[in-house]
């Protein structure tokens, strides 16, 4: 698929995902999406210039188990169990976890009651991760 | 007796409309937004990753990092400020220390400009360069991840990060303290930079040297640096200020520009030789001391001791009139609201409002034991009055046998003017609590107020008074339900201690509660400790060195023990909620037998729903703190014993005791909004209450509650306490000596500190409905002032179920029956 295809169809389902009710798919679509706009886009790949970091998400029911591993310019995802994480993030469900890293108005007292969210780990790799995500949003939001 | 020259304590003469100069600053400094400042966080970054030997030692490679901070740092000049310096490039700004917290708002740089609770803007070009030039730096080497890599992820850090437990504040910063002024502005950096050097020479030519010689040189050499860049700051202030002179038309303006270029050539390099020089020489320093050091409650003390010999001086000889002295002051005050803390989104939904908290103390009584009150007391009172600003915190020491019931009754003037400055301190009771803890007594007269309400013996004790933030009500939680809360699940937290339906008296239940209390302190202490470590390893503190008692004589870094004293702070949040809770039990479980402990339980689940009966027993059957009943007091002098006793037996890092404290900042909001239901009746999810206060609308008797407070034994609050008391309205001079008088009797039962909010259910209701009407609402949260519109909601309403007294009757005003959802128990 050419590359702006590629970035058509990925930008169609993150944008998708933002908007539905469930949002069951929103952590491989993200990684997804940002996979691609990292190759495409010079100003957003100088995020991962000379960065490595190694992402563990997990459901809190067990069924979804991602890696995504920053390296060498690129983001690799691997729906596996990596040794050595630089942070794990375990998640209740898509919409939990897309509450919590994109929300303008994060809702972090009531994401902390439902324990929606919870992390192990360095949390400034997080930190890198949420502001990506958040500014692929802007992104995506500005392009429509 | 204190020096008072002037006829009128109370300044009626001087007001915003003869101190134009003051009014114009103030509606600046209200109108201000509040900008994030970069200035630092890319100097120390670039230094430290393209500049810095990494052969050498920490305490040198950060001393010339703030040196090239502090060189570099833009002399600014943003307004016809009588003063010389800025904290930051901004002129609200909120600067960054990414080497504590400052990634925390690394995922809102594109959005925190325009949130919608007390935005902070950055602009895109800065918000790159943070993105990637300086947070990447600092990932595996802030305090937090440093320590965490260190110590292999412990378990009391993940403790720590629910949250819910306790707040390890040596993440975020160590601050919190007193310097000392007076050396510097008397004999000038320029002197203290030569005796570092004359330490360094003296050590370097002994033949036999101590082991530790190698840290001491390293640590004199370290002083010299920092300071140096200080001198090289003040020098470019005053070489801006001659060069923007040069241009100025105004005539006034041109002639402010010149004298600030004159007095930046002279302080605080060498000795200041009048008040300008003084005062400006000073709030030069506490700049400075933000190059390195975080700005959290950096309070620069009793001001109107270490300011009155030029004070004194330039009056007597006519240089100085009391209409200059306040402009200059009113300066000061409003320079010190330059700056503001950074705060991510989630900070300010569960903590917001709060602001840096520079806390100015002034009154009491002197080193000698003789009544320290002097003109510049009531000036600094008059200027306090006028401005109204948020910052600074300022304290009122009052000592009942020295003081005069005059200055006692301006204070207490002041306070019903602004409707909740300054705060009151018992110096009797503080003075006593500090001579306890092993300060000296001449020392201890010389307390100071950090931040929120914690006690120093000024420029002479390092306290690190905000360690640990401990949620009691965890620790009840964990003993209710054998060692787990309903926030965390089934997880396993704490001890297991029994199922509460097991528990066949009282004491059994004290033994779980304590037992649970006792390890979380064990967590919270093991975890400061380590961070402490790390604080050592990184951001050792040469500059605020420099400015103590005991760190050029022992040849160490305050972050080593160099102070004359050292302690590290831990405050408790949900006191007067856990004392009402462990009443209800004893009272309805054990004594009444009204219900089981499984009853009791069980209607907790429901959130007392299908309940009524029970609820309405524990909410108004049961004991209550700050009532006289005995099951209250003796629970609430136990709780305080216990931690007393537990954290007494703890040593730092620094060789300090761990002091106890009661103060909540907002922390009692946030953590209320994140417990369940209690065994007192209030309902889940519902405020605590703040500080050491009682529960809201708990103490309807006001001469019972200040007993009960007030009757609580000082010694075993060393940290310092919070008491917030409201009262609906101040009328009349009547109004006005019954406050007064109330003060004074609290201070007679052995009360430590108290401070107020003088305004009705009723305003505060509106000002919470209606923000724009009450843009410069002030009022005391705990410990600290903020802007009422700048809170969350939660504490807000926090502020506004405050249980307020009728100075008249001396009983609670009824709260109004259609908002009563808001109260804690409904």
């Amino acid at each position: 698929m050419p590359n702006d295809l590629m970035l058509q169809s990925a930008i169609k389902n993150f944008s998708n995902c933002l908007s539905s009710e469930f949002a069951e798919d929103f952590l491989q679509v993200l990684l997804g999406l940002m996979a691609v706009v990292f190759i495409l886009d010079h100003d957003f790949r100088k995020n991962i210039e000379r960065f490595s970091g190694r992402y563990q998400f997990k459901s809190k029911d067990g069924h979804i188990t991602v890696a995504a591993l920053f390296k060498d310019n690129r983001l690799e995802v691997r729906e596996e169990e990596i040794p050595d994480p630089d942070v794990t993030i375990f998640f209740k469900d898509g919409k939990a976890l897309m509450g919590y890293l994109l929300t303008p108005k994060p809702d972090i007292l009531g994401s902390m009651l439902r324990q929606e969210v919870s992390l192990d780990g360095n949390l400034n790799y997080l930190y890198k991760f949420a502001f990506m995500a958040k500014r692929l949003q802007l992104m995506v939001t500005e392009s429509f | 007796m204190g020096t008072l020259a002037l006829t009128d304590i109370r300044l009626a003469d001087q007001n915003l409309d003869t101190l134009p100069l003051l009014e114009s600053l103030r509606q600046t400094c209200f109108s201000a937004k509040a900008e994030v400042c970069i200035e630092r966080a890319r100097h120390i970054t670039t230094f430290l990753r393209d500049r810095a030997n990494p052969d050498e030692p920490m305490e040198i490679r950060y001393a010339r990092a703030v040196n090239h901070f502090l060189a570099n740092k833009l002399p600014l000049f943003f307004d016809d400020s009588l003063l010389a310096g800025t904290t930051t490039s901004k002129p609200f700004g909120a600067p960054v220390y990414p080497e504590l917290t400052g990634l925390t708002i690394w995922p809102e740089l594109d959005t925190m400009s325009t949130r919608e609770k007390n935005p902070q803007f950055i602009s895109r070009e800065d918000a790159d360069e943070l993105n990637f030039n300086v947070f990447p730096y600092w990932m595996e080497r802030n305090i937090l991840e440093a320590t965490r890599a260190r110590e292999g992820n412990p378990a009391c850090m993940k403790l720590f990060e629910r949250i819910v437990f306790f707040i390890a504040s040596k993440a975020g910063t160590i601050s919190h303290t007193v310097p000392c002024y007076t050396t510097a502005l008397e004999r000038g950096l320029e002197w203290l930079i030569a005796e570092a050097a004359r330490h360094e020479q003296m050590l370097a030519a002994r033949e036999s040297r101590p082991s530790e010689a190698s840290e001491q040189l390293n640590f004199f050499r370290a002083i010299q640096i920092a300071l140096k860049g200080v001198v090289a700051y003040a020098s470019c202030l005053s070489a801006k200020a001659a060069a923007l002179a040069k241009q100025e038309t105004n005539s006034v303006r041109k002639k402010n520009l010149e004298i600030m270029s004159s007095v930046c050539a002279r302080v605080p390099a060498k000795p200041a030789r009048n008040f300008r020089e003084a005062i400006n020489g000073l709030w030069i320093l506490q700049i400075a001391i933000h190059a390195e050091s975080i700005n959290m409650a950096i309070s620069p003390g009793r001001l109107d001791q270490i300011l009155f010999p030029w004070y004194k001086r330039d009056s007597a000889n006519g240089k100085l009139t009391v209409k200059e002295a306040m402009e200059l002051v009113g300066c000061l005050w409003l320079k010190l609201n330059d700056n503001t803390n950074l705060v991510p989104e989630t900070g300010e939904e569960l903590f917001g409002g709060a602001g840096t908290v520079p806390a100015v103390t002034v009154g009491g009584i002197n080193e000698d034991g003789e009544d320290a009150v002097n003109d510049l007391t009531y000036i600094m009172l008059r200027v306090t009055e006028l401005l109204k600003t948020r910052d600074p915190s300022l304290n009122a020491r009052y000592h009942l046998e020295k003081n005069s019931t005059r200055y006692r009754d301006r204070v207490a003037e002041v306070v019903a003017a602004t409707k909740s400055v300054p705060a009151f301190y018992n110096d009797i009771a503080a003075i006593k609590t500090l001579e306890n803890q092993g300060i000296a007594t001449r020392d201890a007269r010389d307390y100071a107020i950090i931040g929120c309400v914690e006690l120093s013996a000024a420029g002479r004790s390092y306290d690190a008074s905000s360690s640990i933030m401990l949620n009691l009500v965890s620790a009840l939680e964990l003993a209710l339900y054998n060692g787990k809360r309903p926030i965390t699940g089934d997880e396993q937290i704490g001890p297991v201690t029994g199922a509460a339906e097991s528990f066949r008296s009282f004491e059994e239940f004290w033994e779980a509660f304590t037992t649970q209390l006792r390890w979380l302190v064990d967590e919270a202490v093991k975890l400061n400790e380590m961070m402490g470590k790390t604080h050592q390893e990184y951001l050792p503190t040469p500059l605020l060195s420099a400015l103590f008692e005991g760190p050029m004589e022992k040849g160490k870094d305050l972050i080593f023990g160099g102070a004359c004293y050292n302690s590290s702070g831990a405050t408790h949040i949900g006191f007067a909620d856990t004392v009402d809770s462990l009443n209800a039990i004893e009272q309805g479980v054990f004594l009444d037998r009204k219900c089981t402990f499984a009853q009791l339980l069980a209607a907790m689940a429901r959130n007392f729903e299908g309940d009524a009966a029970l609820h309405a027993y524990l909410v108004n059957r049961t004991p209550k703190y700050g009532s006289e009943e005995p099951i209250a007091i003796k629970n609430s002098r136990n709780l305080l014993r216990f931690l007393y006793e537990t954290y007494q037996e703890y040593t730092n890092y620094r060789g300090g005791k761990y002091r106890p404290a009661y103060w909540t900042m907002t922390n009692h909001a946030g953590q209320g909004k994140l417990s369940g239901p209690l065994p007192n009746g209030r309902k889940a999810y519902r405020i605590f209450a703040s500080g050491i206060t009682p529960v809201s609308q708990a103490a309807t008797d006001l001469a019972a509650c200040l007993n009960a407070v007030g009757g609580i034994d000082a010694l075993h609050i060393p940290g310092g306490e919070a008491f917030n008391l409201k009262y609906s309205v101040i009328k009349d001079r009547d109004d006005l000596h019954k406050f007064s008088q109330a003060i004074e009797a609290y201070f007679r039962t052995g009360g430590l500190h108290i401070q107020f909010n003088i305004m009705s259910y009723e305003t505060l209701i509106d000002a919470k409905a209606h923000p724009e009407n009450y843009p410069e609402l002030l009022v005391r949260v705990s410990g600290y002032s903020a802007y009422f519109k700048d809170l969350n909601e939660a504490m807000k309403d926090e502020i506004i179920t405050r249980t307020a007294y009728d100075l008249k009757t001396g009983k609670s005003v009824l709260f109004p029956q259609q908002h009563k959802g808001m109260l804690p128990h409904e």
